[in-house]
C-alpha cells in the first residue's frame, strides 16, 4: 500500500534505478506508482465525471449493493458539503481580497496623482530604463456614462502617453463605437491635451487612424507655425473586435481567391506574408498591453499581434481607468519597483 | 540556497511518513471530489515556464529542472483528469526553443524520448486515465528517433476517449494560424465535386432566354461552352476589399459555379478554427502561465483571445501543484457561478435529480434544497 516508504526510494524512482543502483524493471516501476492511478475504467460505466468512486461502486456492487449505495450517497453529500464550505470561505476571502486591493488602489491613486501636469508625469517615468514604443490599452464602453465616459478615458490615456513620450497608442474597444466618432474622439483628445500642455507650441499634435478607414486629420492645421522644436506627436489607433479574427478571415478570403485564380500557390502562404499584411493593415506588435479590468480576458483583442506583448493588469481593479494603473504598468514594463511617494 | 533544499528534504520526510501521507492522500481525494460538484473547465492550457530558473535557483542541472517540471506536469494532469477536465494543452517546446544551446535541446529531446518510452512500457496503466495523447506542432522538426517515440505514444493511446492531452511541441501559435490559413486556402482552391441535381442550369437558362428576353447579348446565351474567359475577366477587376456584396459577388458566384470552386465568402472564423490543431475540442476556458511572466509567448493566440481567463502565477513550474492550482480553479468556479447564477442552480438541481434517479433511492432528498440555498 505505501508507495515511497522513504525518500531514497523516491530518488531511486526518479533516476530510474533501485536503491542499490540496479536499473529499475518495468514491473517494479509499475508497483511504485500503481497506487496513484485511478482504477481501470469499466466499459459499462460511461460517465467519466463521476470518476473513480462510481467504478469502485460498480465492481463491488454485486456483493453488497445496499452498503455501497449508502456509501456513495454519503460520499456525494460529503463532497457537496466540502464544495459548499470551500465556496463559502472563498467568497469571504475574495471579498476581503477585493477590499484590500481597492484600498491599495485608492492609496496609490492618491500617492500618484498627475494633477494634469505633464512635468509631474515625466518625472514619474524619468527613472524608468525603458518605456514602450507602442502602448495598447483595452477600454470598455460602460453602461452608465456611455460614449462620454469612453471619450474621457481615451483623452486621459492619450495625455498620459504624451507626457511619458509614448508615441504610439492603440486603443481597443470591443464594439468599435470610437471608429464611428473619429471627429469627436480627435476633438476630445486635443481638448484634453490643451488642458495638460497649454496652447499649441507646447501642445502635442495628434493623428487618429483606424484600420481600413481613412485617417482622420483635423481641418487645416499648419505644420508648426511657431519657431522652435516641433511639438510631440502621438499616433492614436482605434481598434475593435473586427480587427481581430475577422481581419484574419478577410485575409484568408483574399488569399483563397488569389489561389483560385492561380495567382498564388499554397506554399506562398507563410507567416511572413500574413505578418506583413496584418502589420500594414492593422498594426504591428504592441510592446505593452494594458488592461483596466479586474482580470485578464482578451475579449477579442487581435490575436496575431499579441504574441510577445507584455500583458499588464492590476488584480481586482474595479475602478477602471486610473493613472496609478498606467504608471504601475510602465514600472512593470521597465522591471522597476514602485516606491511610495515621489 | 542549499539550506532550502535541506529544509524541503525534512518537509518531504515528514509529508511522506505513512499517517501524514494517508491523510494527505485522502484530503486530496476529498477536495477533488468536492471540486467536481461545481462547474469544471473543459479545456485548460498550461505554459510550463520556470524550469530553468528553478534549476538555477536550486543550483541543479538545467535538465534536472526540466525533469522536475515533467513530474509537476504528471501531478497537474492527475488533478485535472480527476476533477473532470476533458482537454489539457501544455506548451512543451516552442519552435523558438531550437535557438537555445544545442546541449540543452539535445538533453530535452533525450528526456522526451525516455519519458515516452517509459509511457510505452506502461501502456495499460496509462489507459486508466483514458487520456489520448496528441502532439500539436511541426513534428518534422523533431529528431527522427524522438518522432518514432511520439508516434508510438500517439498510436498507443488513440483509442482512449475520456480525456485528451495535447502536447505542443515544437509549436508556435503563429505557425499554427499560418498553417490553418494555408489549409483553408488549399481547401478553397480545390474544385469541389460537381453538384448532382436533377435540373440543368443550361436548360433553365435557355428556357428563360427563349421565353422572356430574345434580344440579350450573345455571351449569356450559351453559358456552358467557354465561360471561364468572361467570368475570370469579370472577377479580375473586382477587388474583394472594395465592395464584396454587390457586383463582384455576382461574378464570383458564376465563376464558382462554373469552375466549381467553393465561394471564399463562406470562410468565417469557424472555418479557420476547424483547421487549427485544436479543432473539435471544447473552447479554451483557462490558460495558466507560471513563473510570473505576463506574456503569451506565441501560445494558443487564436484560441485564447476571446473569453479565456488568463492567469499568471508567480510560482515556478516545478513548484506548481494541487495547492497552487486549486485557488485558480475555485476562483474560476466562483466567477462562473457569479456569471450565471440562476442557470447554475438549475443545472445543479438537474444533476442532483439525475443522481437520485440513477439509484440513490434513499429518501434524504428532502434536505437537499436547504443545502443548495447555502451553496448559492
Amino acid at each position: 500500500m505505501s508507495k515511497f516508504t522513504n525518500k531514497d526510494e523516491e530518488a531511486a524512482f526518479h533516476r530510474n534505478a533501485t536503491v542499490d543502483g540496479r536499473p529499475l524493471e518495468p514491473h517494479e516501476r509499475e508497483a511504485f506508482f500503481n497506487r496513484y492511478l485511478p482504477p481501470t475504467p469499466n466499459s459499462h460505466s460511461p460517465s467519466p465525471a463521476r470518476g473513480d468512486r462510481s467504478h469502485l461502486q460498480q465492481s463491488s456492487s454485486k456483493k453488497q449493493p445496499r452498503k455501497t449505495h449508502l456509501r456513495a450517497l454519503i460520499m456525494s453529500q460529503v463532497h457537496l458539503l466540502i464544495y459548499t464550505l470551500i465556496h463559502f470561505f472563498f467568497s469571504i476571502y475574495i471579498r476581503i481580497r477585493r477590499m484590500y486591493h481597492a484600498v491599495v488602489n485608492r492609496f496609490m491613486s492618491v500617492m500618484y496623482y498627475h494633477h494634469r501636469t505633464p512635468e509631474l508625469i515625466a518625472k514619474d517615468v524619468k527613472a524608468l530604463d525603458r518605456v514602450p514604443d507602442h502602448l495598447s490599452v483595452v477600454l470598455e464602453l460602460r453602461q452608465d456614462d456611455g460614449l462620454e465616459g469612453l471619450l474621457e478615458d481615451v483623452a486621459e490615456v492619450a495625455a498620459w502617453c504624451c507626457s511619458a513620450q509614448i508615441g504610439m497608442l492603440s486603443i481597443y474597444e470591443k464594439t468599435g463605437i470610437l471608429k464611428s466618432y473619429q471627429q469627436q474622439t480627435h476633438r476630445a483628445i486635443t481638448r484634453n491635451l490643451h488642458a495638460y500642455f497649454g496652447p499649441p507650441p507646447a501642445r502635442p499634435t495628434v493623428s487618429l487612424r483606424a484600420p481600413h478607414m481613412e485617417a482622420y486629420s483635423p481641418p487645416s492645421t499648419p505644420l508648426s507655425p511657431f519657431p522652435g522644436p516641433d511639438p510631440f506627436h502621438i499616433n492614436v489607433l482605434l481598434l475593435s473586435a473586427d480587427d481581430g479574427r475577422n481581419t484574419m478571415v478577410d485575409l484568408t478570403k483574399t488569399l483563397a481567391e488569389m489561389s483560385q485564380r492561380g495567382k498564388l500557390r499554397a506554399e506562398d502562404v507563410t507567416a511572413d506574408v500574413i505578418d506583413i499584411e496584418l502589420r500594414d493593415g492593422v498594426m504591428g506588435e504592441p510592446d505593452l498591453l494594458l488592461l483596466f479590468g479586474e482580470r485578464v480576458v482578451l475579449d477579442g483583442y487581435p490575436p496575431w499581434q499579441v504574441r510577445l506583448t507584455e500583458i499588464f493588469h492590476v488584480p481586482d481593479n474595479t475602478e477602471g481607468v486610473g493613472y496609478q494603473v498606467f504608471l504601475a504598468a510602465l514600472h512593470r514594463y521597465a522591471k522597476a519597483q514602485m516606491r511610495f511617494g515621489r | 540556497m542549499s539550506s532550502s533544499l535541506h529544509l524541503s528534504a525534512i518537509r518531504k520526510w515528514f509529508l511522506q511518513s505513512p499517517p501524514v501521507e494517508w491523510c494527505l492522500q485522502h484530503s486530496r481525494e476529498l477536495l477533488l471530489g468536492a471540486l467536481r460538484q461545481g462547474p469544471v473547465p473543459e479545456h485548460i492550457a498550461f505554459v510550463m515556464d520556470g524550469n530553468r530558473r528553478f534549476a538555477r535557483q536550486h543550483q541543479i542541472e538545467t535538465i534536472e529542472g526540466h525533469n522536475l517540471g515533467f513530474e509537476a506536469l504528471a501531478r497537474v494532469l492527475e488533478v485535472c483528469y480527476k476533477s473532470g477536465v476533458k482537454v489539457v494543452t501544455v506548451y512543451a517546446f516552442s519552435i523558438e526553443n531550437f535557438k537555445r544551446s544545442k546541449y540543452e535541446v539535445e538533453a530535452l529531446m533525450d528526456m522526451a524520448k525516455v519519458k515516452l518510452a517509459e509511457m510505452a512500457v506502461h501502456g495499460a496503466l496509462l489507459d486508466r486515465y483514458g487520456a489520448k495523447i496528441q502532439f500539436l506542432g511541426q513534428k518534422d522538426m523533431v529528431r527522427p528517433d524522438v518522432l518514432e517515440a511520439i508516434d508510438t505514444a500517439i498510436e498507443m493511446t488513440k483509442g482512449n476517449s475520456r480525456a485528451i492531452l495535447n502536447i505542443c511541441a515544437p509549436y508556435t501559435s503563429r505557425d499554427e494560424m499560418t498553417a490553418a490559413i494555408r489549409e483553408t486556402v488549399i481547401d478553397y482552391s480545390k474544385p469541389a465535386t460537381p453538384l448532382k441535381r436533377p435540373f440543368s442550369a443550361t436548360h433553365i437558362a435557355r428556357n428563360i432566354l427563349s421565353d422572356t428576353n430574345p434580344t440579350s447579348d450573345p455571351s449569356s446565351r450559351n453559358p456552358s461552352p467557354n465561360p471561364s474567359a468572361t467570368t475570370s475577366g469579370l472577377s479580375l477587376d473586382a477587388s474583394p476589399e472594395t465592395s464584396p456584396t454587390t457586383a463582384p459577388s455576382n461574378s464570383r458566384s458564376t465563376s464558382s459555379l462554373t469552375q466549381n470552386f467553393p465561394d471564399p465568402e463562406n470562410i468565417n472564423a469557424e472555418t479557420i478554427t476547424s483547421h487549427t490543431f485544436t479543432a473539435g475540442m471544447p473552447p479554451l476556458d483557462l490558460l495558466i502561465r507560471t513563473s510570473g511572466v505576463e506574456r503569451l509567448s506565441d501560445f494558443m493566440l487564436w484560441q485564447c483571445h476571446q473569453n479565456t481567463e488568463i492567469v499568471f502565477l508567480d510560482c515556478l513550474w516545478p513548484e506548481f501543484d494541487l495547492w497552487k492550482f486549486m485557488p485558480v480553479l475555485v476562483e474560476w468556479q466562483w466567477r462562473k457561478r457569479q456569471g450565471e447564477d440562476p442557470d447554475f442552480n438549475r443545472g445543479r438541481r438537474r444533476k442532483r435529480a439525475a443522481d437520485m434517479a440513477k439509484g440513490n433511492h434513499m429518501s434524504e432528498g428532502a434536505f437537499l434544497p436547504g443545502k443548495l440555498k447555502v451553496a448559492s
